[in-house]
């Protein structure tokens, strides 16, 4: 993957994330495309990319949030290298890693987030409330991040052969 | 396997993390607060064009599948409902005002403000804090503190403003509070933000007692809001004998994730 149509890639489904997913949520989530895309990246092209890439796509909604610019990509971050860490420790082919890994990384990055923003003394919503919609957005991300790893890594293998 | 033999980048994890850190703080001071706005105002563009492609999406679908007049009669109607649900409630809140001191007051009531419309084209990135980005900015006259409503009644509050669009804290958001009345029996009370549902705390009064169905306006108290625009109906009520107010739990007017146009009232100047 080239720079050039990732960073494409990353604006595109940073915007459809702040324009179009808020009209599919259910019981107060939506799908985090960034952070699938981001777990996709980091299971198939390595943690380092995926943290470059987690970096990129955190700051791009930042930008579209209220509040300081940095808690997103934080978040991101931590989520990217834990699913780094998970793919150098399992065997990546099986296709129940990835779902686990993706629910597991919107768990932690709706934690760091809420976190993030109590550290720089911003409101945080009810502790119950953030685990009903880090609950309800980690169902919604593993269910999607199989599709995209299947097109990402037919994507690389066309490319590659 | 190439990548498990790649050192492991713990390396570059923690310096982006404390960049990332360093950032948030600084970009949170607010001597940072103009250039934090311009790096928000450029990502706007293309959340606008997102939002138009979405409607020349939504059209074309609509044309395809026959819908078009009938989409566009439910949008009518759902504005003409709104509105008459509004009109309802003003007119009881004015019924209770000719009964009480209405002569008295000396305030412009909700809707005489000067308003400058916007279009919704963004939304909050996670679901924890339930915001709309709008089209209008401090080019606009548009600034923080706000206050943003819709044909249907109070939205929010502008939070962060940039040149040409604006980040609105809409009553959805948990964070939010604003203060309130009951039409039909005048209690006043705070209202919370919650996605799923409003909550008010009502504080009570001998003699008089909530009741579901009846319309929740702001009632300025607080100086945040100017008195009289419509917020919610209230679905239930709960009393709880240890408690010293009783709880409702309302219907907002409005819905953050169908939002499309609001009314950003620019000459109320909040405290």
């Amino acid at each position: 993957m080239t720079w050039i149509p990732a960073a494409l890639l990353m604006l595109f489904a940073a915007t459809v994330q702040v324009t179009w997913a808020p009209a599919i949520s259910v019981h107060g989530a939506f799908p985090n495309l960034v952070l699938v895309i981001v777990t996709v990246i980091t299971w198939t092209r390595g943690q380092r990319a995926g943290l470059l890439w987690a970096c990129a796509g955190g700051l791009l909604l930042d930008l579209a949030a209220p509040g300081p610019l940095g808690p997103h990509a934080l978040a991101l971050l931590v989520g990217a290298y834990v699913t780094g860490f998970w793919v150098r420790n399992v065997d990546p082919s099986g296709p129940a890693h990835p779902v686990i890994a993706a629910a597991v990384s919107t768990a932690i990055y709706s934690a760091v987030l809420v976190g993030a923003d109590d550290l720089l003394n911003l409101p945080v919503p009810a502790p119950a409330l953030v685990l009903e919609l880090a609950v309800a957005a980690a169902v919604y991300n593993s269910v999607l991040v199989l599709p995209i790893m299947l097109v990402a890594q037919r994507l690389r293998q066309e490319a590659a052969g | 396997m190439e990548r498990r033999t790649q050192a492991r980048p713990t390396g570059l994890f923690l310096t982006l993390c404390a960049a990332m850190l360093l950032l948030a703080m600084v970009s949170q001071q607010p001597w940072a607060s103009g250039a934090r706005s311009y790096a928000k105002g450029a990502f706007a563009p293309f959340e606008q064009a997102m939002t138009a492609v979405s409607d020349h999406l939504g059209a074309i679908t609509a044309v395809f599948g026959d819908n078009a007049a009938l989409r566009a009669d439910n949008q009518r109607l759902q504005a003409q409902n709104a509105d008459l649900q509004r009109q309802i409630a003003e007119l009881q809140a004015a019924g209770q005002d000719n009964l009480a001191l209405r002569q008295a007051l000396d305030f412009q009531r909700g809707y005489g403000h000067a308003t400058v419309a916007a279009q919704v084209i963004g939304r909050g990135p996670d679901g924890f804090s339930l915001t709309v980005e709008i089209d209008r900015g401090t080019s606009d006259g548009v600034r923080p503190g706000m206050v943003v409503a819709s044909g249907a009644g109070l939205v929010g509050r502008v939070r962060e403003a940039s040149p040409h669009a604006a980040i609105v804290q809409t009553l959805a958001d948990p964070q939010s509070r604003v203060s309130g009345y009951l039409v039909k029996t005048g209690l006043e009370g705070t209202v919370i933000g919650g996605a799923a549902n409003l909550q008010m705390q009502i504080n009570p009064r001998f003699g008089a007692a909530p009741a579901a169905g009846d319309w929740v306006l702001t009632s300025g108290v607080g100086g945040g809001y100017p008195r009289g625009l419509v917020i919610a109906k209230v679905a239930a009520v709960s009393y709880h004998d240890a408690s010293t107010v009783d709880h409702a739990t309302l219907t907002w007017v409005n819905d953050a994730a169908t939002l499309t146009v609001v009314l950003v009232i620019t000459d109320f100047a909040g405290t």
